[in-house]
């Protein structure tokens, strides 16, 4: 042993030496740092417990969010949606009321400009029988003045009440009848001249040149009850 | 050349007790090839193999040691 | 990838070390020192003698011994200001403190793995004999070790060297022939094998405590094995020839334990001693052998730390317990 170096005074310094190295690293390494790991683990422990819980109420918040959200769109679509359909009927409530408002104005329109017209046809009337009779007195020779002229109107409509002038039914038939007049009609007359013939359509033209009485001109066939008719007439007689 | 017979059978002794180690170091090597074949085909025991090839080699090389100690027993003349 | 930094100035501090040395290895050839298995006695004489005990002389362990103490007492205490600092502040340790709980981290898991819930009581062993074997590693390659001491005279039919006068009471040990051999001041305590002993002794009693521990009495019965005895007889005998086996195995234990540092740090300092001596002027060289000390002294520090953790992990767990548990 002597030659080993194994020396039973140096063999137990050596062990107290170890056993103060054991101590004080246990009790200023080892604790401290296991106390530390610990505590460093349960922190970690806690730290992700919490983050579990928050993640959860996180999720919970998102699932609340969400469904607010539907709820809210679902109330958005339905206000839309009436609104849309409230806006549509106003829509075409005022389309109506601008509608019927467009038609009685373009009526009342209408209605002005044929009374109008009416008027003005009436002034010309006087003013286009004096020329006619003129022109009248001119190729005739003989003065046909406005009394004359109803004589012959009322003649002519008289005859064809008295069956004077005949109508014969089936020939004087047509759908449109056109009744050219030296001076314009009244409304009367013009009455009377629709009743007389059977026609669905009857326009009325003014021609100074027949100088008097009526032209009809039903379908194909003219009825010729004119002042320029008779003078017509007379003429091929006299030759 | 001087000196007597008895040193140098210690000397031939102490190196003669040495060649035990050449089976310690075959054990060693089977030791750690065997691991890190094992470690090889399936790198996730790592740790396990490793703690259990450092105890290996530390049985192994007890048979090394042991001839350490004959060969100093040897040379120093202990016993 | 990272840009690699260009240090030129790095090789030209290596190249003149290497020149350096070179020049030093020249004036001041190498000598082989004088291999003893046991420390040297600094002083002849025994400083005092005790009654049971005996002689105790001032080895040159004794030096080292208290540095190394000391030293580990400064890197505790270091650690403990670091870990209470960080305690204090945010649980996450710096500097030193990290670098010890980084180490200490994987030993404790290891030991977790192993000890299950005895970790706590393993631990401590396994991480003491780690890191003051590592400490008793690494000091023993400083500079200054095994080459500055007192010179004695040589024992008769010994070899011993001439001695040069360096200046005033310091001398220079020469390669020549002469009649003194050195006594260096510091020696690492790990090529003495009263540390070594006196850890593996430490080291297998502490595995039996804990094995009573665990176990209480029931531990016994791993060597005095009774338990089939009566039952079936033949079998019965061989498993208390097992158990007395199993006895001479621990002591054993201490036997490999301790030869095992011993015998790969005494095979350290050897060679290097035989290198240096042999390349004379060139012993710039043995660095190369220091760098191979170095890994050697890690991997004993663990493996010594390891094997008494397995060990004690095993004296927790008895073998018929384990399995009535199951």
């Amino acid at each position: 042993m002597e030659a080993l170096g194994i020396n039973l005074g140096l063999l137990i310094v050596q062990i107290i030496a170890f056993i103060i190295v054991f101590l004080t690293l246990n009790a200023w390494v080892y604790k401290p740092m296991l106390d530390m790991m610990e505590t460093r683990k349960q922190k970690i422990a806690q730290g992700l417990e919490d983050a579990r819980v928050a993640a959860e109420a996180r999720a919970n918040a998102e699932k609340e969010a969400a469904k607010i959200i539907a709820d809210a769109q679902a109330e958005a679509s339905k206000v839309i949606r009436e609104a849309t359909e409230r806006a549509a009927a106003a829509g075409k409530e005022v389309k109506a009321a601008a509608e019927a408002e467009a038609a009685k104005a373009r009526e009342a329109a209408l209605a002005e400009i044929e009374l109008e017209r009416a008027r003005i046809l009436g002034d010309l009337r006087g003013q286009i029988a004096s020329l006619a009779i003129a022109a009248a007195n001119k190729l005739v020779g003989e003065a046909l003045d406005e009394k004359k002229q109803r004589a012959l109107l009322d003649e002519f409509f008289s005859g064809v009440k008295a069956g004077k002038v005949v109508v014969v039914e089936g020939e004087f038939q047509g759908e449109t009848a056109e009744v050219t007049s030296a001076l314009p009609l009244t409304g009367e007359e013009q009455e009377a001249v629709k009743k007389s013939f059977k026609a669905k359509e009857v326009t009325f033209k003014v021609n100074p040149a027949i100088l008097g009485g009526l032209v009809v001109k039903i379908g194909d066939k003219v009825l010729d009850g004119s002042v320029a008719g008779k003078l017509e007439g007379l003429r091929h007689s006299l030759k | 050349m001087e000196g007597n017979i008895l040193d140098a059978m210690r000397y031939v002794g102490a190196g003669l007790a040495m060649i035990g180690a050449a089976g310690a170091g075959v054990g060693i090597g089977l030791s750690v090839q065997g691991a890190l074949t094992g470690m090889a085909r399936n790198p996730d025991t790592y740790g396990n193999l490793l703690t259990n090839m450092i105890l290996g080699i530390a049985f192994s090389e007890a048979i090394a040691i042991y001839c350490l100690v004959i060969a100093f027993l040897m040379l120093f003349q202990v016993v | 990838m990272e840009q690699v930094k260009h240090r030129p100035w790095r090789r030209w501090v290596l190249l003149g070390l290497l020149i350096v040395g070179y020049i030093l290895g020249g004036r001041f050839v190498p000598v082989q020192p004088e291999i003893t298995v046991a420390p040297e006695k600094l002083i002849e004489e025994p400083l005092f003698t005790l009654p049971v005990i005996g002689d105790f002389y001032l080895v040159n362990t004794m030096p080292t011994l208290i540095l190394t103490v000391i030293l580990l007492m400064i890197f505790a205490y270091a650690v403990n200001r670091s870990l209470k600092k960080s305690a204090q502040t945010d649980l996450v340790p710096r500097g030193i403190g990290n670098a010890t709980e980084a180490i200490l981290e994987v030993i404790y898991n290891m030991t977790e793995g192993a000890a299950g819930k005895w970790v706590r009581t393993v631990f401590p062993w396994f991480a003491t004999i780690m890191i003051y074997v590592l400490f008793a590693n690494l000091l023993k390659l400083l500079p200054g070790f095994e080459s500055i001491g007192v010179l004695h005279h040589v024992a008769p039919g010994h070899e011993g060297h001439a001695k040069e006068l360096l200046a005033g009471n310091w001398y220079l040990f020469t390669a020549e022939e002469g009649e003194y051999i050195l006594a260096p001041f510091f020696r690492g305590i790990s090529v003495d094998l009263n540390f070594t002993f006196a850890l593996a002794l430490i080291a297998v009693v502490a595995v039996q405590v804990v094995g009573f521990r665990a176990q209480g009495i029931g531990y016994l019965s791993k060597f005095f094995n009774t338990r089939r005895m009566f039952n079936v007889p033949f079998f019965g005998a061989m498993d208390f020839l097992v158990g007395l086996l199993e006895l001479i195995s621990e002591i054993s234990k201490i036997l490999s334990f301790a030869f095992r540092l011993f015998g790969n740090m005494f095979a350290g300092i050897v060679l290097v001693a035989i290198v240096a001596g042999l390349l004379g002027k060139f012993s710039i060289l043995p660095a190369m052998v220091m760098m191979f000390e170095l890994f050697v002294g890690i991997i004993q520090a663990f493996v010594f730390g390891m094997l008494t953790m397995v060990f004690m992990a095993q004296a927790t767990q008895g073998h018929g317990e384990e399995h009535a548990e199951h």
